[in-house]
């Protein structure tokens, strides 16, 4: 990686010096050189966007653990929060960082949608390694009387800690991603994203690439941080072997039951939406309950007008994200299986894969707008890219993890190369293929609009942009829903399609 | 010690729902364990013996029968550490030492660890796994980890001993010493055992009685009482009279 590094790193230089992308990619000295000249800038910023991401990681994964342990020691609560849940996971940030600021003050803004980005990862890690605990080792405990709380004490949480740190390393890139998304798109002074806004008029290449790597730099360290953490906390003590047990099978509930609470997990997010604004008694005029966004889309004076902007938008932004995923996807999937049939290209393509992943959005469109122009070829791209990367990763996480026995088994009967991988890899990942397309779906409507508001001034997320500027607040809010349960409908698509396929070859999800 | 507990098992039924098919995994099985006593419980693969466990720890509702250790339901026995027991594969937290592995117990029960400190040490000797205190179960072979489990069984000197193929991960040698050791510690702490083996040697030295299963439905086929006195030397192992209780139970077993 090394050599590599510099080698990657000379070429960009000869690229730069010479200018050949019209001037957009600047050589790295020229950054280095522009950075120093700026170095009085920075600390404010850097220091704002620290304390916002901090907070909001902070809080975001202590409401995430919680929630986690209630979940599992009430699996009904979980799934009577399934609803607030998804919804949370698939809140596009850049349409919420308006809202946010609007009715919220200060630093509010900033720490809420930081600790937005961290909540949903951290749960879903914390009840996947509290579920995944060894079976014989909870009955021992229940056999000598302890309770499901002695189990939950002695056996699941020290097992859990693995995945909440794994949890860890995923959020804090996304609180960063959080922070600096709120400060670009709800104002205010200090923070990275308000410094890059404030930049972007300047026609200053070298200035945003020094903000965008300064930007990846915290997410990166981040990221490293709790990697370490977890490479040192976890050396000896890794599972002896796999608990081939099955979990318990759920006991099923009665129609009415099940009835009930999926009727109240899909009403749940609303209550919700509607008993924040109470409690934050922000003005009619700006926050908008549920309510009043149907009217908005429903009353025959504001109606016909917002639907036909709403879905000349949809119609513009729906295409290219829907293409940007299937091609992130593929090409993620692609990629993973022959990085198992050549194990060297992805050992040096992994490094880049997680730079990639922890770039934050924001501070990476406008640098592609200045190599790639402000056409369709660049929301694509960007979708691609967001969906590529997290998709990539989790799919080759999933290849590694098939069973070193199946594999000798399969190279037992010479089966090996491709054909290997069509009998036990393949069908060993799928579960994280779905995962995968599952966790990008939002990612990839996400990078359509930001695209869109940044460069190509068109579809939803220009259409929330315009919406700003006019203070159509019943817009803003009608397209935060509209996306919200675009996400949520396209979640869903995904998991019946990954529920059937998985249970006729009798497999689990990988959550 | 207090006056160990019997174990009464009446008509346990028991079926799991699997994935599409019901499988019958305990029909009409009843078994008297009188206190004190030692018995064990053989049978093929798949016959349900560490069902009978399962459901005598109360882990596993029943679909219809009755557990009694020492006259109480299996829960409140457990809940008072009436009851010890042994998986079939160790369970070990592989974040815990040896020692803390072998604490285990004391603190689902609630109990104050610290004062049992000695008698854990004397464990880990009586298992052979002198300085390994503080070693993680990554650390242990496969045999070593399965000692462990066994001392973890007996730190709560528990007065009913259940003990599913403690020894399977054993290699022979080892196994008859660890045969001889159990038959020393039963004896010793005077708890009534139920051991669930696939060694017909095994059972015919440590048992006052062998019982036998057989599978699909899992139930019980044959009680073979062994006569031979204790305490029981390792010479027994090479006796005619062993060799042909041998062969009996195998006949039971394999239906010859
Ligand atoms: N959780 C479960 N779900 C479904 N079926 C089960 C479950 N546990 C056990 N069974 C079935 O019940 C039967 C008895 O299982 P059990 O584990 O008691 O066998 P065993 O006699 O201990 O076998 P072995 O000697 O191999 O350990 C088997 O057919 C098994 O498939
Ligand atoms: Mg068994």
């Amino acid at each position: 990686m090394g050599r590599n590094g510099l080698l990657a790193l000379l070429v960009w230089e000869v690229i730069g010096r010479l200018g050949l992308i019209h001037g957009a990619l600047p050589a790295p000295s020229a950054i280095a050189i522009k950075v120093w000249a700026d170095r009085a800038d920075y600390p404010p910023h850097v220091w704002a966007t620290l304390q916002a991401s901090g907070a909001g990681f902070a809080i975001g994964n202590l409401v995430a653990i919680l929630a986690g342990m209630a979940f599992v020691l009430f699996p009904r609560l979980m799934q009577l929060a399934r609803g607030v849940n998804i919804a949370l996971f698939a809140l596009p940030p850049l349409v919420v960082a308006p809202i946010l600021s609007l009715v919220l003050e200060g630093m509010a803004p900033r720490i809420t949608l930081a600790a937005l980005g961290v909540y949903f990862v951290t749960m879903s890690a914390t009840v996947a390694g509290l579920m995944h605990y060894d079976r014989r080792a909870a009955d021992l405990v229940a056999a000598y009387g302890g309770g499901r709380l002695a189990v939950l004490r002695l056996v699941q949480l020290r097992g859990a800690v693995p995945a909440i740190l794994s949890g860890f390393r995923v959020a804090a890139p996304n609180a960063v991603l959080g922070a600096i998304l709120a400060e670009f798109g709800g104002g205010g002074r200090w923070g990275l994203g308000a410094y890059l806004l404030g930049s972007l008029g300047r026609a200053d290449p070298a200035r945003l690439w020094g903000i965008g790597l300064c930007a990846t730099a915290i997410a990166g360290a981040s990221y490293a941080v709790f990697a370490l953490i977890s490479a040192r906390l976890l050396g000896s003590s890794r599972a002896i072997s796999l608990n081939p047990t099955l979990p318990p099978v759920a006991t099923q509930d009665p129609a009415w039951l099940r009835l009930t609470l999926g009727l109240g997990s899909a009403l749940l997010p609303f209550a919700l939406w509607w008993g924040v604004l109470a409690i934050l008694a922000a003005p009619e005029m700006i926050a908008k309950t549920p309510l009043a966004v149907a009217t908005y889309l429903t009353s025959p004076d504001t109606a016909p007008q917002a639907w036909a902007r709403l879905s000349e938008a949809l119609a513009e932004t729906l295409p290219i994200a829907g293409l940007g995923l299937i091609l992130g996807l593929g090409l993620a999937f692609a990629l993973a299986v022959s990085g198992r049939l050549m194990p060297g290209f992805t050992r040096a393509f992994l490094p880049v894969a997680l730079v990639t992943q922890t770039m934050p959005l924001v501070a990476l469109t406008p640098l592609l707008v200045l190599m790639l122009g402000r056409g369709p070829a660049l929301t694509l791209w960007v979708t691609i890219s967001v969906t590529f990367f997290p998709a990539y990763v989790l799919m080759a996480q999933g290849l590694a993890q098939v069973p070193q026995g199946a594999m000798y088994v399969a190279h037992a009967y010479g089966a090996r190369g491709w054909r290997e991988m069509r009998l036990i890899s393949i069908p060993a990942s799928l579960p994280w293929a779905f995962a995968a397309a599952r966790l990008t779906v939002p990612r990839a409507l996400l990078g359509v609009m930001i695209a869109e508001w940044l460069a190509t001034g068109q579809g939803l997320g220009a259409l929330l942009n315009q919406s700003r500027g006019y203070l159509d607040f019943g817009m803003i809010w009608s397209i935060a829903t509209l996306t919200v349960l675009l996400s949520v409908a396209l979640y869903h698509a995904v998991l019946m399609v990954e529920r059937r396929v998985l249970r006729r070859l009798g497999m689990a999800a990988a959550e | 010690m207090t006056a160990p507990a019997g174990i009464a098992l009446t008509g346990l039924a028991k079926t799991y729902q699997g994935r599409g098919q019901v499988v019958e995994a305990l029909r009409d099985v009843t078994l008297t364990c009188a206190p004190g006593s030692f018995t064990a419980l053989i049978g093929p693969s798949g016959c349900g013996k560490s069902t009978v466990l399962r459901v005598a720890l109360g882990l596993e509702p029943l679909n219809a029968g009755r557990v009694l250790i020492g006259g109480q339901p299996p829960e409140q026995a457990r809940a008072v550490g009436v009851t010890g027991v042994a998986f079939q594969d160790a369970a070990l937290l592989p974040w815990r030492t040896v020692e803390r592995n072998i604490a285990l117990p004391l603190e689902a029960l609630g109990r104050d660890v610290s004062p049992h400190r000695a008698r854990i040490r004397e464990l880990i000797a009586l298992v052979g796994l002198k300085g390994y205190e503080t070693a993680l179960p990554g650390e242990l072979s496969g045999g070593m980890r399965q000692r462990v489990a066994i001392a973890r069984a007996l730190v709560t000197e528990p007065q009913v001993l259940f003990l599913d193929e403690p020894f399977g991960a054993l290699d022979q040698i080892l196994r008859r010493q660890m045969n001889i050791e159990l038959q020393r510690i039963w004896a010793e702490t005077g708890a009534t055992a139920l051991l669930v083996t696939h060694g017909i040697d095994e059972a015919v030295f440590l048992a006052d009685r062998v019982v036998v299963m057989q599978a699909r439905p899992g139930r019980i086929t044959a009680e073979i009482a062994i006569p031979f006195p204790r305490p029981r030397a390792p010479a027994l192992f090479t006796d005619p009279a062993f060799h042909q209780m041998e062969d009996r139970i195998a006949e039971a077993l394999h239906g010859a």
